[in-house]
């Protein structure tokens, strides 16, 4: 009799521990599939917004050369809407609004003398951008717009100017590229100390080398001039734009280029003084080019001023005809020079836009590659997504 | 001992359970879980490659290697350095109607692609084609009312030679140019209504554009004849309608509302009660010009004329294109606004009474069942052969020319001929396969 009594207790103990053990093995496997589910739907959603976000111009679809469009705006696009299939808007991507930016958008901030600055009231903000497109407080992304080539400037230590060229793309260098460049510089100056920009728009055609290098030396200018200078790359049917702008500390500081406001046609640039030491006299010579792709700018302004103490800034009206271009700005302190440039339209210079909230410490972020046009130059947009409601997101 | 022997079997039974769900519960590998759309990323990058008809430029080009060279640099310095890639222009050719895709040329920077690939294909075309539409020809004249001695009604902000311009450059590649007849004047209207021709035309089947709004030019020789009651005259213009089976296109407003001819006194010193002289109302009893249609309609079916100033129109209304005419439009290019306020439409009452059937309309028909935007074809009783038709729109003013070609494209349906894409040589197949580097 006990020893049946012993033998049901034992039976039973390990009856329970195996069903536990079941029971568990079990549930392990369908949180694998809920979780595989759950990533999968993720991954297909963040595809659906990417592709939303790029083949539709928004609405209003002028909103991108619009102020007031881009404050009455109902849907969220960037095509352009002159343009079918995966073709951004120049000018709506200089209008996002990231979250940690305050009261200008920061797309450049002194990026190889390069400065993108819109202000806050004239752009949309992300959390407005994910209520248009419907995934608010569901999911947050980063959308990062950057150029397919990467055409890399730098100055090579020389008695003359001399330029290094380096052209490639996202896993290969780009040999045998055809390379057109732009040449401004500043080191002379009226007897009012305002600087004299100067200018070489009959590039000759540099080519590449297997390492997808170029050089282009000026006999003529010293190391030390203050230049911009703007390089076209193309190769195969792609094409990609880097800058470099020298731009230096004077005593009197340097220029910063704002954008206030563009509205059909019409930019408002404030140029204000970074001061350092000092707050003497600024001059500048800025000229607004716009850019057309065949790459031979056409002058549509030129401004001639000082800021100092009294006059922290000036106020810049240009006329686009909303054409995409930049804005070049020599300047000087009665001793040294120094340029900065600006664009109107991120495919002018080649500026990359990132614009979403951080990615960085997300649990499981679901990315998406398009590769699209901007005027005619190469970019990709890559978007990574994230879910803001855990597994509960299940579609 | 005998509860440890049936637990352990049940444990055996469980265990072969779990393993019989595992096996059949396939969870994909971590890659397809949250794939990179590589058919998507393929497709942006055929279409980056062509955006300045660079890649349809190489994929003919198949035995230039710098080219070919230059664009597998150029692909590769586009993709992510974890993708390999394939890419394959085919010609095209056809066999039976089919069409038949050989490779003509590939690069890759792989041997395999893997199972996990994806692909897209793009058609480029060859920059030695050129494509082109080529209308079918309609076998009629037609006749375009362009009198340089007659006004307009309810043609506001046009002239009828501007409108008259208009429809000749519409119908230019649907027509013969020898069957594109503009009549300058009323007096070679008054010549083709008297059997004439005005050059090698057939007059037979054609078709005639009022282009003066709800007025008619009167010939000369009409207008005196008829000065009593120009509603005689719209009579003829049915019996003539009918007798060469013509198909009258009235663009807007009420037709045959008014007659007109700025040179025949005393029509040109008269007015047609709104400040235009050289224009005058068809009825002569009251200031209405509702006999002219009625009149028309009586020639149309050879009856006996009788002078009638009962009125056609019912209803008026914001009606839409119908969806074979909105079809139409993207077939013909042809692109008008999609709804017309219609103050003009017909009474059905018109069909039984005067013989007509119901031919096509690019309008819907009125909530009132008026109708507009319509082909009126005649047909004897006991007949089945067409003797004349009245195409009227009955929109209110300002006509709007695109919609009278349309209504005629309508129903006459030329066919438009397309350069085949698919024609040896024309177009080739660039296929784009892409896979993540270490297979799926």
């Amino acid at each position: 009799m006990a020893g049946a009594t012993i033998d049901h207790l034992v039976a039973f103990t390990i009856f329970l521990a195996a069903l536990l053990l079941f029971i568990g093995f079990y549930n392990q496997m369908n949180q694998t599939a809920i979780v595989y589910q759950y990533h999968r739907f993720i991954a297909t959603k963040c595809s659906d917004v990417l592709d939303s976000m790029l083949l539709n111009p928004g609405s209003p679809p002028d909103w991108g050369i619009s102020g007031n469009s881009t404050r009455n705006l109902t849907f969220f696009g960037l095509q352009d809407p002159e343009f079918q299939e995966y073709r951004l808007s120049p000018f709506s991507l200089m209008r996002l609004l990231s979250p940690s930016a305050q009261q200008y958008n920061n797309v450049s901030w002194n990026v190889n003398g390069g400065y993108l600055l819109v202000q806050a009231s004239e752009c949309i903000g992300y959390h407005n951008v994910t209520s248009l497109l419907g995934i608010s407080g569901a999911y947050d992304f980063q959308v990062a717009i950057t150029p397919t080539l990467t055409v890399n400037i730098s100055q090579v230590p020389n008695a003359d100017l001399k330029l290094e060229i380096q052209v490639y793309g996202t896993g290969f260098p780009l040999s045998n590229a055809n390379v057109n460049y732009l040449m401004f510089w500043a080191n002379t100056k009226t007897p009012s100390n305002y600087p004299i920009l100067n200018y070489n728009f009959t590039s000759d055609l540099l080519q590449t080398d297997s390492s997808g290098i170029a050089f282009k030396e000026f006999p003529s200018l010293s190391n030390e001039t203050a230049f911009t200078f703007i390089a076209k790359a193309y190769l195969g049917g792609i094409c990609g734009i880097g800058y470099l702008s020298q731009e230096t500390v004077t005593d009197a500081g340097n220029p910063i280029p704002y954008i206030q406001s563009y509205d059909n046609g019409i930019a408002n640039i404030m140029l204000a003084q970074n001061p350092e030491t000092g707050m003497g006299n600024l001059y500048f010579n800025a000229s607004f080019y716009a850019l057309p792709d065949n790459f031979v700018p056409i002058q549509a302004g030129n401004f001639v001023g000082s800021v100092n103490s009294s006059t922290p800034y000036q106020n810049l009206t240009i006329t686009t005809n909303n054409q995409t271009g930049f804005l070049v700005v020599a300047y000087d302190d009665g001793n040294h020079y120094g340029m900065v440039i600006t664009p109107l339209g991120v495919d002018s210079i080649g500026a990359p836009v990132t614009f979403g909230a951080d990615v960085s410490g997300k649990e499981w972020v679901a990315t998406d590659l398009r590769q699209i046009l901007i005027g005619d130059i190469a970019y990709q947009a890559k978007l990574s997504l994230w879910s803001l409601q855990g597994y509960g997101v299940t579609g | 001992m005998m509860r440890s022997v049936e637990v352990f079997i049940v444990i055996m039974m469980m265990t072969g359970a779990f393993l019989t769900a595992s096996f059949f519960a396939v969870l994909p590998s971590p890659r397809k879980v949250s794939p990179l759309n590589l058919s998507r990323l393929s497709l942006t990058t055929l279409e980056t490659l062509d955006a300045g008809s660079d890649l349809g430029i190489v994929a003919f080009d198949t035995t230039n290697d710098t080219a070919w060279n230059q664009l597998q640099v150029a692909l590769s310095a586009s993709l992510p350095p974890n993708i390999v890639y394939n890419l394959t222009a085919y010609d095209i050719s056809s066999a039976n109607g089919q069409p038949l895709y050989s490779a003509s040329r590939s690069i890759s920077n792989t041997q395999s692609l893997g199972i996990g690939s994806d692909a897209a294909t793009y058609m480029v075309a060859s920059s030695n084609v050129t494509f082109s539409i080529t209308p079918q020809k309609i076998a009629a004249t037609l006749y375009i009312l362009n009198c340089s001695d007659s006004n307009g009604w309810w043609i506001t902000g046009y002239t009828v030679q501007s409108i008259a311009q208009q429809f000749a450059d519409m119908f230019a590649s649907y027509f013969d140019p020898s069957s594109i007849v503009m009549v300058q004047n009323t007096s070679q209207l008054g010549q083709l209504l008297n059997g004439g021709r005005l050059g090698n035309e057939n007059p037979q089947n054609a078709i005639v554009i009022n282009t003066c709004g709800e007025a008619v030019p009167i010939p000369t020789s009409y207008a005196i004849q008829y000065q009593s009651d120009y509603a005689q005259y719209c009579y003829q213009l049915g019996k003539k309608v009918n007798q060469y089976n013509w198909t009258w296109a009235s663009i807007v407003g009420y037709p045959f509302y008014y007659v007109t001819n700025t040179g025949q006194p005393p029509l040109n010193q008269t007015q047609n009660t709104w400040g235009i002289y050289g224009m005058r109302n068809v009825d002569y009893s009251d200031d209405t010009g509702r006999a002219g249609l009625n009149a028309f309609l009586e020639g149309i079916d050879n009856q006996q004329y009788s002078y009638s100033t009962a009125g056609l129109t019912s209803g008026n209304d914001v009606v839409s294109l119908t969806p074979s005419a909105l079809n139409n439009c993207s077939y013909y290019g042809i692109f008008p606004s999609p709804n017309q306020t219609v103050t003009r439409a017909l009474s059905p009452s018109i069909i039984t009474a005067y013989n007509l059937t119901k031919g096509v309309n690019i309008l819907n028909t009125l909530s009132t069942g008026a109708l507009s935007g319509r082909v009126f074809n005649h047909i004897f009783k006991g007949d089945s052969n067409v003797t004349g038709s009245l195409f009227t729109l009955g929109i209110t003013r300002v006509p709007d020319t695109r919609l009278a070609t349309l209504g005629i494209l309508c129903n006459y349906n030329p066919v438009l001929y397309r350069s085949q894409y698919t024609a040896a040589g024309t177009s080739k197949l660039v296929v784009l396969q892409l896979g993540l580097a270490g297979g799926s």
